[in-house]
């Protein structure tokens, strides 16, 4: 047998992409799509996919920045999705946020693991303290247009600006402590007590 | 640091997992506690839910179009193998097929299983090869759930490889084995073309640099034309590194 050339491209079937833009997807019912993907049925995947495929491919893109990287995550996270479906239980939760949760924490995942292969050890909370300079924190502005509407925002609201974002950051971008200090001049130490405290604040405002 | 409060670390932890901020050590200490500790379930839910709003800041990108039959591909190699299931796993602990071939653990698993089945399979390869030529190095490939062999692979020279199926294999309808090495250093697997199953296969390597100890070769279940993007896509059927004998 020789050896194929495997450079030619394959013609992959085109499904119809409704990817959810203008959709109001809160018409379909992800509870009812799970647990039909718990009984077998790819077409309820299919589904999901063509709702959400869009915006999981966003989400995972945003964090990890690596477009073939993203769409394997994406790939990885319906797989997930469908092998766990069985287990998801709307009484812990919406079954929309358990879809992006595993694709955002696979994507976290990926970009931990490169984290520590690069291993620069930042984990010192002191080490930066006294190098960095602390940053113009009066002149910081929102990083992020985040009003939702939802009553999360009046909690978010409540956090000073530079801790918002930094907030936002880690949930958005998957900024590590690290590189959200390298983003806004905070030092290390800092942005950690800051986000333990924000996230404290917002627990209790949330209650 | 504040004095040590046990709710508001919990809680503060679990936050920070959801965040995404934990150092990859602490996520995979967390983990394991996640699965066996209701409380900090609830904790973990909580914060996703209530971050979850902010999801829609990030822009929708419309995937590619062989990004779902892609999918559907791996859902129907999984499901047509009942013998053997994609394990379920944690989505953290899932490591995402590319982040494998970077992972150590796994690959000195492999690596260690596929020396044990070239020794218990020396004796029936010298049935099977003809020819006196001493083969320099040698890989088990091994099915990476079941870790039953698939076949070996074995060296006359660095540049000359042969690979011998062992047992059979069913191709789905429509599908094709495709065969693939990759070096430690190398960024991405290169693939030796399509394998018909139960046949040998003899390939010149006359393009890729000499065949080194650790590389790594795998069987993936691709379309019948071979893998549209030119990297593995589908499930790894078969996965072996080389030893030096």
């Amino acid at each position: 047998m020789s050896e194929r050339d495997m450079s030619e491209t394959g013609k992959a079937n085109t499904i119809s992409t409704e990817n959810g833009h203008g959709r109001p997807t809160h018409e379909f019912d992800y509870a009812d799509a799970l647990a039909r993907c718990a009984r077998g049925e790819h077409a309820a995947l299919q589904q999901l996919y063509q709702y959400e495929g869009a915006k999981l491919l966003g989400v995972v893109l945003r964090i990890v920045k690596d477009r073939g990287m993203a769409e394997d995550i994406v790939h990885d996270a319906c797989l997930n999705i469908w092998q766990r479906a069985d287990s998801f239980d709307p009484q812990k939760g919406a079954a929309r946020t358990w879809i992006f949760s595993i694709a955002r924490h696979l994507a976290l995942n990926a970009i931990r693991g490169r984290d520590r292969e690069v291993s620069v050890d930042l984990d010192d909370p002191h080490e930066l303290d006294d190098d960095d300079t602390f940053q113009q924190a009066s002149r910081v502005t929102d990083a992020f247009d985040w009003q939702t509407g939802q009553r999360m925002d009046e909690c978010l609201q409540q956090l000073e600006t530079e801790r918002r974002n930094c907030v936002l950051h880690a949930y958005v971008d998957g900024l590590s402590h690290a590189e959200i200090a390298a983003h806004t001049g905070a030092p290390l130490g800092t942005v950690k007590a800051w986000i333990k405290r924000s996230l404290l604040r917002l627990r209790e405002c949330m209650a | 640091m504040s004095p040590s409060n046990e709710p508001d670390d919990l809680h503060a932890l679990a936050g920070e997992y959801v965040l995404g901020t934990l150092p990859m050590t602490e996520r995979e200490a967390f983990e394991p506690r996640l699965a066996n500790d209701p409380e900090l379930q609830k904790a973990v839910a909580d914060w996703e839910e209530r971050f979850f709003p902010y999801t829609p800041m990030v822009e929708p990108v419309t995937p590619s179009d062989y990004l779902w039959p892609r999918i559907e591909r791996s859902l129907k190699a999984s499901s047509a193998s009942a013998s053997r299931p994609i394990p379920h796993r944690t989505p953290s602990s899932h490591v995402p097929r590319r982040r494998l071939a970077h992972s150590l653990p796994f690959w000195r698993g492999v690596a260690g299983v596929s020396v044990a089945a070239v020794l218990a399979m020396s004796v029936m390869l010298t049935n099977v090869v003809t020819g006196p030529s001493t083969p320099e190095y040698m890989v088990g490939l091994l099915a990476p759930q079941t870790q039953s062999a698939g076949g070996v692979v074995q060296t006359a020279n660095r540049q000359e490889i042969q690979l011998i199926p062992l047992g059979t294999f069913e191709v789905p309808e429509g599908k094709a084995l495709e065969f693939w090495t990759k070096a430690d250093d190398w960024q991405a697997p290169v693939s030796l073309g399509l394998v018909e199953p139960g046949q040998p296969l003899r390939l010149r390597l006359d393009q890729l640099p000499p065949l080194e100890d650790n590389q790594l070769f795998e069987l993936t279940l691709e379309d019948d034309s071979g893998s549209p993007t030119g990297l593995p896509t589908g499930p790894i059927e078969f996965i072996g590194r080389a030893v030096e004998i």
